[in-house]
């Protein structure tokens, strides 16, 4: 091994924005796999795992959470800086995660209603991915993120090649594994369709619908899906509600539930003003390639 | 099992897209293939002498909601009594019969899933210093039998064994597979809705490819075997003969079946049709619905696709290679380095469907679906094929809609008879005729076939149907002997004897879209009148028309009325030469090629349909060739002796091919080197 120990080790971070800390943990879920990868990676900034601290430079950087607040929005644009490669981690960096349903409704108002005094709580009015901050590298879907696409981005960024994630529905892995599909023999709305891969097709596995927590793939055709739900006897909220978890807020389930009327209990107060803007110039990407 | 090395690459006839009633079973022979009868509380012992034999197997069982294929240890595992419901997106367990083993309709799974399993190993490669090496994952498949599968997966076995096992290179994961592999098959005796293997000449009755096929009766099952394994299995098995009552409720159930799924997808002229619709608005109309999330070729048992997958250590020094199922649906597919050859949904289902139904027949003889109706079922939004197929590639409104029809009176001993309801001289020596009483498959015709006409004590002679009414046909006949002659003398009410359709017809499918020429002489214009009538029915899915047309004399031109119409309508262009003027006729005179000499049109986009004299074919064959037509797409027709019109009197033949069957319409390609050539 000396030509391998002769290589310099990249130095990684991993940091935490808005989140619940699950996808850094899916770090330490590569037990089998952490001490090879020590000897690639000089982990120099893990709040979660250790109190070694780093302000960087960094030649990878993990991000796990939106943004959120102010400090985190300004924070970030520092940490892009000291960054050689920017790589969201999990639902909330990449896709705004669950707080982002919060951009449909009024922040004051629900400020108000959950804290004694808000006034000492200093975030802003919507949870956004990191990608509408800073420019982003790559990005891994998931709540939480797959260990093996994690280890996967690190083997690439080690060996010098492209990470090799594949963009398919999550029907792929139902199949492959030879689950019965639950949209078809027992009627169970399912995002698996227009959904990522890379979960291993865990909720439909175990008997339920994919809640969509890997986000849209590429060309999601999201409103077809949601006309088909509609189409089985579901109401515009529950059709919406479907929607509007985890990813809810990724162009074309964001689409689909501005379509359906929003997430359900998001809609009273006053408008926030992103809805009346971004959401109905959502990109719809390949939402239906009906042009 | 396939054991002879030659022979895994179609061991099933190739479908052929004819929908055909299963064939009556016939009275059982003591030894042979059987059929046998297995009593229902017996069923056990198969399953335990595949297993006594160290063979695993893949039998029907209930899990999650389904009837899928897994491994079967005991007969208590099958699903008894269950049937199932299929509908566009749906799929249901039901009630089946009491006890009923194979009352249901195919399943997501398929033999697939063990042939040509969603993960296989490649290799390890392995970096050490400069060198590399890579060592290849070992082949050692296990012995299966595969239990109940229907007529469609063992058709949809063959088709793969031509995909992996029919070229040039061959897929050796896959040969071990199916070389170790036994098939027990099953005669479909329920259908869904989603089933068509009708349409797709692949079932409901095994034909082929299997060792054992069982029919399921309400006391147990027939078994026939199809090669010396199956045999000797029986052989181990508590089986007697069948009895006549068995047989008959056999076939009557089988037949059944394919009578509840009809013919829902026409496939005469299908590749040609589809291909005509690359540009169809209808492609980006369905991408509106679909996912292509790639359930529909992921259950589809013949869908081959595949990608491979690395996953490589820290260092880049050790990575294994894995071939997983993969579509043409998904995003990269059909990714390359600069960008996506079909980043649209629509372009990705266009894809799909033209494999499926047109260019696998190029690529490997057949259709690339079997009709089986999983990616209706088993697509979430309901996707139903068979009716994209009708509206992309809707059948020509007047062409027959049941794929080419079988002829009545097919041997020559029978004729049908037919009635005349009117008589009409075109020419001093043509007559048509209007025949009603027709059988219907005589107005399903093709346009181009001819019928064997005769009436007693005059041998039969071949004529073409010169037009398809609603309930009747035309057929012109030309005085050319006396048994012409006693048939044109006859009159309304009159009698006479026919077989028929018979032969091939022009492919008007393939000039949809195209500029059309004919070109003709004489009598020629009767066989190519059904295809003008079809041709101006639906003028606007043919670009030019032009009609060239040849007599000997101005009395001689055919149809001299609906001439005049057809030239009137402005959209066809109609003109005629006469090879000797009259002191009426102000047209040209000479022969018909030089009609098109001083035209300008340029034939790189046009099919010619040529119907004449065989020196009158060569010589405008030469012109049109001279215009930018190749040889595939020029038809002709041969004049040959015809007896008996479906290829087996030999007296038709030239070259390879009977004139009877393999024509009268030909494309210059398949003549090859015949055309133009004499004593062939």
């Amino acid at each position: 091994m000396p030509a391998v120990a002769a290589r310099p080790r990249l130095r990684v971070g991993i940091v935490k924005m808005a989140s619940c800390d699950g996808c850094q943990l899916t770090l330490l879920d590569l037990e089998d796999e952490l001490l090879a990868l020590a000897s690639r990676f000089e982990i120099v900034e893990f709040p979660e795992a250790s109190s070694l601290r780093s302000a960087g430079p960094y030649d990878v950087l993990l991000v796990e959470g939106s943004i959120s607040t102010p400090d985190q929005a300004a924070e970030i644009v520092e940490l892009r800086r000291q960054a050689k490669l920017l790589v969201t981690i999990g639902a909330c960096a990449s896709y705004g995660g669950i707080q982002a349903l919060r951009n449909w409704s009024s922040h004051d108002v629900f400020r108000a209603a959950v804290y004694a005094h808000p006034e000492y709580v200093e975030s802003l009015a919507t949870a956004t991915p990191v990608s509408e901050h800073v420019k982003v590298d790559a990005e891994l879907h998931g709540c939480p993120i797959s260990p093996e696409q994690l280890r996967e981005v690190l083997v690439s960024v080690a060996v010098g090649r492209r990470p090799q994630i594949r963009e398919e529905s999550v029907c792929l892995e139902c199949k492959r594994l030879g689950t019965v599909c639950v949209m078809v023999a027992r009627g169970m709305p399912c995002l698996g369709p227009v959904t990522q891969s890379g979960c291993g097709a865990l909720c439909p596995t175990f008997g339920r619908g994919c809640y969509g927590c890997f986000g849209p793939r590429e060309q999601a055709n999201a409103a077809s899906l949601a006309r088909t739900f509609e189409l089985e006897g579901r109401e515009g909220e529950e059709v919406s509600r479907l929607f509007a978890g985890f990813t809810g807020w990724a162009g074309p389930f964001r689409s689909v539930i501005g379509d359906f009327g929003g997430p359900p209990g998001m809609t009273s107060g006053a408008t926030s003003p992103i809805t009346a803007t971004t959401a109905t110039t959502a990109t719809t990407e390949g939402a239906g390639d009906a042009g | 099992m396939v054991t002879d090395e030659r022979m895994p690459y179609a061991p099933y006839p190739a479908p052929t897209g004819t929908a055909v009633a299963a064939p009556p079973i016939p009275v059982a022979s003591p030894n042979g293939s059987g059929p046998w009868f297995l009593a229902r509380a017996n069923l056990g012992v198969l399953i335990d002498t595949l297993r006594e034999d160290g063979r695993t197997v893949i039998g029907p069982k209930v899990m999650d909601g389904a009837v899928v294929y897994g491994e079967i240890r005991s007969v208590d595992e099958l699903p008894a009594g269950i049937g199932d419901e299929q509908s566009p997106g749906h799929y249901g367990l039901t009630k089946g019969r009491h006890r009923r083993i194979f009352d249901y309709a195919v399943g997501p799974l398929s033999p697939k899933r063990w042939t040509f399993p969603p993960v296989v190993p490649l290799n390890v490669g392995r970096r050490d210093g400069k060198a590399v090496s890579f060592e290849p994952a070992p082949i050692d498949p296990p012995a299966l039998a595969f239990l109940g599968v229907r007529a469609c997966e063992v058709a949809a076995l063959g088709i793969q064994d031509r995909v992996f096992l029919g070229g040039p290179y061959t897929d050796e994961d896959y040969r071990a597979r199916r070389r170790n592999a036994l098939v027990i098959a099953v005669n479909c005796t329920t259908a869904a809705s989603t089933c068509f293997c009708t349409s797709m000449g692949t079932g409901p009755e095994v034909r082929g490819g299997y060792d054992i096929a069982l029919t399921e009766l309400d006391e147990g099952f027939l078994l026939r075997a199809g090669t010396p394994e199956g045999a000797d299995l029986v052989a181990r098995m508590p089986v007697r003969g069948a009895d006549a009552g068995q047989l008959f409720r056999a076939a009557e159930a089988v037949g059944k079946v394919a009578a509840t799924m009809g013919d829902p997808v026409p496939t005469s002229g299908l590749h040609d049709r589809l291909l005509a619709q690359f540009d169809s608005p209808r492609w980006a109309k369905i991408a509106e619905r679909c996912l292509s999330c790639a359930n529909c070729t992921m259950v589809c048992p013949t869908c081959f696709c595949s990608s491979v997958t690395q996953r490589s250590d820290l260092d880049g020094e050790v990575s294994t290679s894995e071939r997983v199922w993969d579509f043409c649906f998904t995003a990269g597919f059909a990714k390359v380095a600069g960008g996506n050859f079909r980043s649209r949904p629509r372009d990705r289902y266009r894809q799909w469907l033209t494999h499926k139904f047109a260019t696998w027949v190029d690529q490997f003889g057949t259709f690339g679906c079997v009709g089986c109706g999983r990616c209706i079922a088993w697509c979430p939004v309901g996707i139903d094929i068979r009716a994209e197929l009708l509206a992309i590639a809707p059948p020509l409104a007047v062409w027959p809609e049941t794929g080419r029809p079988r002829p009545v009176a097919a041997t020559p001993g029978s004729y049908a008879t037919a009635r005349i309801v009117s008589v009409r001289n075109e020419t001093a020596d043509v007559t048509t005729l209007t025949l009603g009483d027709v059988d219907a498959a005589f107005l399903a015709g093709e346009f181009g076939q001819f019928a064997m006409v005769t009436v007693p004590a005059f041998p039969p002679v071949p004529i073409s149907i010169s037009r398809f009414g609603r309930d009747t046909i035309d057929l012109t006949i030309r005085a050319a002997g006396p048994a012409t002659a006693s048939i044109i003398g006859l009159g309304p009410r009159d009698e006479i004897g026919i077989r028929g359709p018979l032969g091939t017809s022009w492919p008007i499918e393939r000039a949809m879209g195209h500029d059309v020429v004919i070109v003709t002489g004489g009598i020629g214009l009767a066989p190519l009148r059904p295809l003008l009538d079809g041709l101006l029915a639906q003028r606007d899915r043919f670009d030019s028309i032009r009609l060239y047309y040849g007599a000997r004399t101005p009395a001689d031109h055919l149809y001299r009325e609906e001439l005049r119409r057809w030239a009137a309508r402005g959209d066809i262009d109609v003109q005629l030469t006469v090879d000797r003027s009259s002191p009426d006729w102000t047209g040209p005179v000479g022969v018909v090629t030089h009609l098109f000499d001083r035209a300008t049109w340029d034939g790189s986009r046009s099919l010619a349909f040529v119907c004449g004299p065989e020196r009158m074919m060569e010589a405008t064959v030469e012109a049109l060739e001279g215009r930018g037509l190749t040889p595939d797409r020029i038809f002709v027709t041969l004049e040959r002796h015809m007896e008996c019109g479906i290829g087996l009197c030999g007296h038709c033949q030239t070259g390879g091919l009977f004139v009877c069957r393999d024509g009268p319409v030909f494309s210059l390609t398949q003549l090859g080197g015949i055309f133009g050539r004499e004593g062939i």
